[in-house]
Order: structure tokens, then C-alpha cells, then sequence
């Protein structure tokens, strides 16, 4: 019969259906745990992850580590947050380091401290293994709730053979903004009006635009935000003003800068081009840099108006809350794994991020690599003159504030001092309700 | 819901119509039964993925909380009036209204012209309609990563060869002025190839025997295309428009990659915008309400030009 026929056909694609839908069952064996991972500079990173994970997996028979690649940064965060909203976190995620504060704010992380004590260590041994200035973005109320992982500081990156050709000593690097400035204008070329290389290249796009303006306003004495505590930033602030107003002269009034907001993928290239001779990028460019420059190329310190002071940024491990208990301690078996300083070292070497681990810069293989390439060493000394990355609640609309005012700037569309008191003003918008339930909670 | 649906089935309407209402019904549904057993996996799929979702989004946008710690609450239309007074919503609207104009007439006129000129089937046109029709195959992530070369200022192929006439060379995703139109040329020529298909379709619907008489009464080639082939275009290019206005405001992939809606939000458009609330601001109230003002807007527009799409076909 033609009608039971269509029945049991439809009861069979149904039965197929609950089938797929139902959960697979619960499997006995090592402990399986995610770690989601972004690339955030080239693709091959994805590569060495593999290769590390399968190490890892290979040393611990009773853990099955799986990596899983989650795209950028952001991305990394969305993804990580619709799997904790669905019940489902990942055991381990490679987190941009200022993303922690909101998180731990938005009660996502799991706090770390019992996880060390449980090793028999303190917090003081645990952090001290890494450089102080990353301990900032991985303790919050003196709670650690992430592992440094890859780390980077901004650098000046100097086309030495155009400086030569323009009589500037590459060995000897601007040191102060004044200096900066100077070789900026003998770096420039021009053809009537129009420039043909410019002197100096500063990236401006989403998540940079903010770290380029944190570095400048350190290096004018300033602080981009409150270090201890996520409801305040200093946008209208005379330090921020002279380093808006110095990055807005370099391309109003001197001319050595492009106009306009330029991503750092394009500030990278037009160096390699050859068409700016110096820029600010972070060390996770140095890479990129070493491998397709086809001149000769320094890199040094940010220069100083006031004091020489960097923000870092890079990465740190996290274990996000509502984990299972064996899943969290297998998860903190690979994070101490991959922050030892073995594997530290040798992420490091394939990245170019710094490793976060100070004994990393012992072990003999890092000892060879840094006498075959020294310039991987200057943006581990820039680290002791390095702070946190800023942190607030809501770290990312509190930043584009004050970027979406910077292009307006850097475009010739706003003056500096507006500029920053309407980046002020709209980051205490975004920033109240956070006030309203600490600061101004008022008894 | 989808048991009521059966009245509407060709079958039901067949059935016996003077039985009783119920009657009816259930006689139906027995006939209908196993068409629905059939439907049932894809409906649960429906379900799931696509209805549930839009059901939630209109809870949510109904709940916001007042500080981080907060329990969400019931606000009622206090998140769509939140969107409605955001300035970077009105501004994303109005970026979106000029994306929108700017890449569908400009598209749309394109893709005409490029129709009438390839009408006729031949290696030559085969030749160029498949190379106008290669965008479409390229996807928007691919075509964006290219163009952000094509767009690097002073190092790409665009300032490379335009530049030089230039005396100044433009940022081109980098200027709040220019960063927009960047964006809706990608779209253009993205679009154009996909729209000339549909112009193509429409051209052999043109009544030959029409043309012919046209041709003897003495029309030339203008009178031709005013009087008979746009007229018979109409339908083409009502469907194409919508087409079109749905594009300008589902793909924003291009957005995602050069310029994540800077500089200072000026290529910021309505679904990024939304993007921003829920992953970035992580308000899952306000982007509902957005989501849900747009997919008004959407089904608004939508429902009114299938409706005098109607109307022109069922006319005389």
C-alpha cells in the first residue's frame, strides 16, 4: 500500500533524524579537552599549534588535547563566549590579554589561584616566572586568572640603507620625539608637492589605532586607563593631548606621515616597499619583517617625549568558568605545559611574540637564536620599561571611544583637544553602568 | 501552526467542500498525513534553526540588564527605543540608505546595459558575459582581501596607476570621505554580473513578433527600447531591485574586512552595527532590537514590491 509505504518512509527519515540529533555517548578513556586558538598574524601559526598540541598529547596518555582554531582575536572571544552561554566552554582558550578584565567582570573565568595552591606553590613563585610587565593584564583583584602565553611590545622599525642615504646613523635611533621628528623630515621625499616616501608610517585601524595611542600617551608620561580599576580612562588628559596633537603635527604640519587612518597590514607593506622608511609596529611583525625586507632594517625603542614606557600586548591562557573538574585540572596540565619555558621559547622563535617566561631566554636554544637574530632581543629589553595593555569594562567600545575621534583627527576633520573631550565623554557613557555598580554605588 | 496549514493544500481543496468543517478537517489531514510526515525532518529543521532563532531574538530584545551584574529584566520597548536614539544606529541607517541607493541603481544600470549589449548569443558575448559574470563566483571575503591590496595607499595597484595623475594621493579606506564609495564600487562590481542574468532572462521574453512589427512600422533602436523592451522589462527589474535592496543590507562581508565600519563609523551599516552591539558591547538586548527593526524594514519592503510585482502580472 502506497500510504504505509510513505509512513514508514517518513518514520525512517525521522528515526535517521533523532538519531543525529541524539548526544554521543559518553566515552570512557583520557580526559578531552578544547583548546580554542586565534592566529592573529600569519597562517602558519595554525601549523605550529599542531605540531605542539600532538607533542603534548604524546607526553600525557591520559589527556586528549584537541586544538581548534577560532579565527582573530575578537572572533576568539565571540566564539568562546556563545559556547559558554550554550553550556559547552572550551577547557582552555589562548585569550587576548585585554579581554580578561571584562571577562572576569562578566563572571566567565575561572580564578586560578586554587589551581596553583592545589600545586603547592604561592601566586608570588608561580607569577615570578614571568616578566612583571605582563603580570598586570593576568592578575585582577590579586586573583591570577590567566597565563601569559605570546607577548609583544610596539617597536620603531628603521629602513637603514635610506637612512644612511639620507646621513643618519641607523646605529644610532632616534631616541626622543624631537630626534623622531627630525630624521622623519631628512627621511621624507617629495616631488613638488607630492610625497613619494614618506618618513615615518604609524598604523591607525580598529584595536591598533587604541595601542598606538597608548603607546604615544605613555611615552608623554600618561596613563590610558586606571590600572586598578575598569571604570575610568584618561582621554582628556594633557599627556593623551600632546601625543594626539604630536601625531596629528607629524601629518598636518611637518608632512612625514600619510593622511588618514592607515591598517597595519598596509603599514607593514608600504615598509617592505620601501615606500616609508621608518614605522611603529608590534614585535609580532618582526617576523613578517625579517623574512621579506630586501634591505637592511633596525629596530629600536619607542622614542620619548617624556619617559620611555610601552604598553604590552599579545595573549594569555584562561580556563573560562563552569568547567567540569577533571576537565579543569587537565586544561591547567597544558597550560603549564605550554607556558614552560621549553615550549615558550620555541613558540616564541616561530611566532616572533616574546616569550612570557623569563627562564625561556636561557635554555641554549634560545641563546643561539638570539645571537643569530639580535634584533629579537631589543623588544624583550623594551619590556622593562613596559606596562599593561588597558583594560577596562568593555574594553572594546571603550577603545573604539577614542579611535573613531583619532581618525577624525588624523583625517583633518576634528582638532586634538575636541577630539579628545568627545572620546572622553562617550567612553563615560559606555562606562557608567559598570560605575554605577562600583563606584557610585553609594551607601 | 502547520496544522492549519492543510486548507491551503491543492488536495484539501478538492476534498468534498460541503462536509462539515471538521469533517472536513480530519479528512484532509488524513490525506495530507504522510506529506507531512515527509515535511517533518526539514520542519523541525525550520524550527530550530530559523523560526526558534527569530523567536528569540524577539525575546531578548525584550530583556536588558541595568548594570554588568544585574539579572536581565523585562524592559519592555525600552531597547528599541535605546537603538532608535543611538547615533550610530541613525547613522548606520542613513550609511545603509546611501549604500543601498548607491550600489543598486549604478548596479542595476550596469547590468541593463551590459544585457542589451550581449543579447545575442555568439563566441564573442559568450566570451564577455562569462568574464562579467566572474565576480559573482569570486566570494565577498575572497573579493574584499583583494581589494584591500587594490586600495593600499601609495603601494597598491589602485594608487599605482591612478595616483599618478593625483596630486595627492587619496586613503582610500582610510578617509571618512571616500572610505564609503570604496566600499559600494567592491559592491558594484561584485553585483553588476549577477544582475545582467536576470536582464539576459528577461531579453528573450521580449515578443519577437512585437520587435518585428516595431521594426516595419519604421521604430528605430531607441523608440525600441523605450516603448517595447523596457515596458517588458518591468517585472526583471522590479525582482532585480529587490534583490538588490537585500543585498545592501545582508552583505556587509566587504565591512568585515576592510574596515570593520571605520573610519569613525562611516562605512559602519546596519547588520555590522548590530555585530557591534551583540559581540562587542555584548548587549544582547539592543542588538535584538536592532535585528528585529531591520527584519520589519526587510519583510516591509519586501511584502510591497512582490505586491506590485503581483499586480503587474495579474494586470492585462
Amino acid at each position: 500500500m502506497l500510504f504505509s509505504r510513505r509512513l514508514v518512509l517518513g518514520l525512517a527519515m525521522a528515526g535517521t533524524l533523532a538519531g543525529a540529533l541524539a548526544f554521543p555517548a559518553m566515552a570512557d578513556g583520557p580526559t578531552e579537552i578544547d583548546l580554542f586558538f586565534p592566529v592573529p598574524v600569519d597562517g602558519k601559526l595554525a601549523r605550529d599549534m599542531g605540531t605542539m598540541i600532538k607533542e603534548f598529547n604524546e607526553g600525557h596518555p591520559n589527556i586528549k588535547a584537541t586544538a581548534v582554531y577560532t579565527g582573530s582575536y575578537d572572533d576568539t572571544l565571540i566564539k568562546t563566549r556563545a559556547a559558554i552561554k550554550a553550556g559547552k566552554p572550551p577547557s582552555a582558550v589562548i585569550m587576548s590579554a585585554n579581554f580578561l578584565l571584562d571577562m572576569q567582570i562578566e563572571n566567565e573565568l575561572t580564578n586560578l589561584d586554587s589551581l596553583i595552591a592545589a600545586d603547592g606553590t604561592t601566586k608570588d613563585q608561580f607569577l615570578g616566572q614571568f616578566f612583571p610587565a605582563l603580570q598586570g593584564n593576568a592578575v585582577i583583584n590579586r586573583s591570577v586568572y590567566g597565563v601569559p602565553f605570546h607577548n609583544s611590545t610596539p617597536l620603531l622599525y628603521i629602513n637603514a640603507d635610506q637612512a644612511k642615504e639620507a646621513g643618519l646613523d641607523p646605529n644610532k635611533p632616534p631616541q626622543t620625539w624631537a630626534e623622531l621628528t627630525d630624521w622623519a623630515k631628512k627621511l621624507t621625499k617629495r616631488e613638488g608637492d607630492k610625497v613619494t616616501r614618506w618618513g615615518i608610517s604609524i598604523p591607525c585601524a580598529y584595536d591598533y589605532c587604541g595601542w598606538m595611542m597608548e603607546t604615544l600617551t605613555m611615552s608623554n608620561g600618561g596613563r590610558y586607563y586606571n590600572e586598578e580599576f575598569g571604570g575610568e580612562v584618561y582621554y582628556d588628559t594633557p599627556s593623551m593631548l600632546g601625543a594626539l596633537t604630536w601625531w596629528n603635527d607629524l601629518v598636518a604640519k611637518h608632512k612625514v606621515h600619510p593622511p588618514g587612518a592607515t591598517p597595519g597590514p598596509a603599514v607593514s607593506t608600504s615598509f617592505i616597499s620601501g615606500n616609508a622608511a621608518m614605522i611603529m609596529l608590534s614585535t609580532g611583525s618582526l617576523t613578517y619583517v625579517r623574512d621579506n625586507a630586501k634591505f637592511n632594517y633596525k629596530v629600536a625603542f619607542i622614542p620619548r617625549n617624556v619617559r620611555n614606557a610601552v604598553p604590552i600586548g599579545g595573549a594569555s591562557l584562561i580556563i573560562p568558568a563552569g568547567l567540569e573538574a577533571d576537565k579543569q585540572k587537565a586544561a591547567w596540565t597544558l597550560i603549564k605545559w605550554m607556558t614552560s619555558p621549553e615550549k615558550s621559547g620555541w613558540w616564541s622563535r616561530a611566532t616572533g611574540y616574546f616569550a612570557p617566561n623569563m627562564a625561556a631566554y636561557k635554555t641554549p636554544d634560545m641563546v643561539e637564536f638570539l645571537n643569530k637574530n639580535p634584533d629579537a632581543k631589543t623588544a624583550v629589553e623594551q619590556l622593562d620599561v613596559a606596562k599593561p595593555w588597558f583594560a577596562t569594562y568593555k574594553t572594546v567600545p571603550v577603545r573604539k571611544n577614542l579611535e573613531d575621534e583619532v581618525m577624525l583627527v588624523l583625517n583633518g576633520k576634528k582638532q586634538p583637544k575636541e577630539a579628545l573631550a568627545a572620546a572622553q565623554k562617550a567612553a563615560d557613557e559606555t562606562l557608567k553602568p559598570y560605575n554605577a555598580e562600583t563606584s557610585l554605588k553609594l551607601p | 501552526m502547520s496544522l492549519a496549514e492543510p486548507a491551503a493544500l491543492p488536495v484539501a481543496a478538492s476534498a468534498a467542500p460541503r462536509l462539515h468543517v471538521l469533517k472536513r478537517f480530519t479528512s484532509s489531514f488524513k490525506v495530507s498525513l504522510p506529506a507531512y510526515l515527509l515535511l517533518l525532518p526539514s520542519l523541525a529543521f525550520l524550527a530550530l534553526f530559523t523560526y526558534g532563532a527569530m523567536g528569540r531574538v524577539f525575546v531578548d530584545a525584550l530583556y536588558q540588564r541595568a548594570t554588568p551584574k544585574a539579572p536581565v529584566r523585562f524592559v519592555g520597548l525600552d531597547n528599541v527605543s535605546a537603538v532608535l536614539a543611538d547615533p550610530a544606529f541613525t547613522g548606520a541607517v542613513v550609511n545603509n540608505l546611501i549604500y543601498a541607493v548607491g550600489t543598486a541603481i549604478p548596479s542595476i544600470g550596469l547590468a541593463l546595459l551590459f544585457a542589451l549589449a550581449l543579447s545575442r548569443t555568439n563566441a564573442v558575448t559568450s566570451a564577455l558575459r562569462a568574464a562579467l559574470f566572474l565576480p559573482v563566483l569570486i566570494p565577498m571575503v575572497a573579493a574584499s582581501a583583494l581589494f584591500l591590496f587594490i586600495f593600499l595607499p601609495n603601494v597598491g595597484l589602485l594608487d599605482y596607476y591612478i595616483g599618478r595623475m593625483l596630486p595627492v594621493l587619496p586613503n582610500w579606506l582610510g578617509d571618512p570621505d571616500i572610505a564609503l564609495t570604496a566600499i559600494m564600487v567592491i559592491t558594484i562590481w561584485k553585483n553588476a554580473g549577477y544582475y545582467m542574468l536576470f536582464f539576459l532572462a528577461g531579453l528573450q521574453a521580449v515578443p519577437e513578433d512585437v520587435m518585428e512589427a516595431a521594426h516595419l512600422d519604421g521604430a528605430g533602436p531607441f523608440q525600441r527600447l523605450r516603448y517595447i523592451i523596457l515596458p517588458e522589462l518591468k517585472p526583471t527589474f522590479l525582482f532585480v531591485t529587490v534583490i538588490a535592496t537585500l543585498n545592501a543590507v545582508t552583505q556587509v562581508d566587504h565591512v568585515f574586512v576592510l574596515t570593520q565600519g571605520g573610519p569613525s563609523n562611516s562605512t559602519n551599516l546596519v547588520l555590522f552595527y548590530i555585530y557591534q552591539q551583540a559581540v562587542e558591547h555584548y548587549d544582547v538586548g539592543k542588538a535584538s532590537a536592532a535585528t528585529l527593526l531591520t527584519l520589519a524594514a526587510l519583510m516591509g519592503l519586501t511584502a510591497l514590491s512582490f505586491r506590485t510585482l503581483a499586480n503587474r502580472e495579474g494586470g492585462p
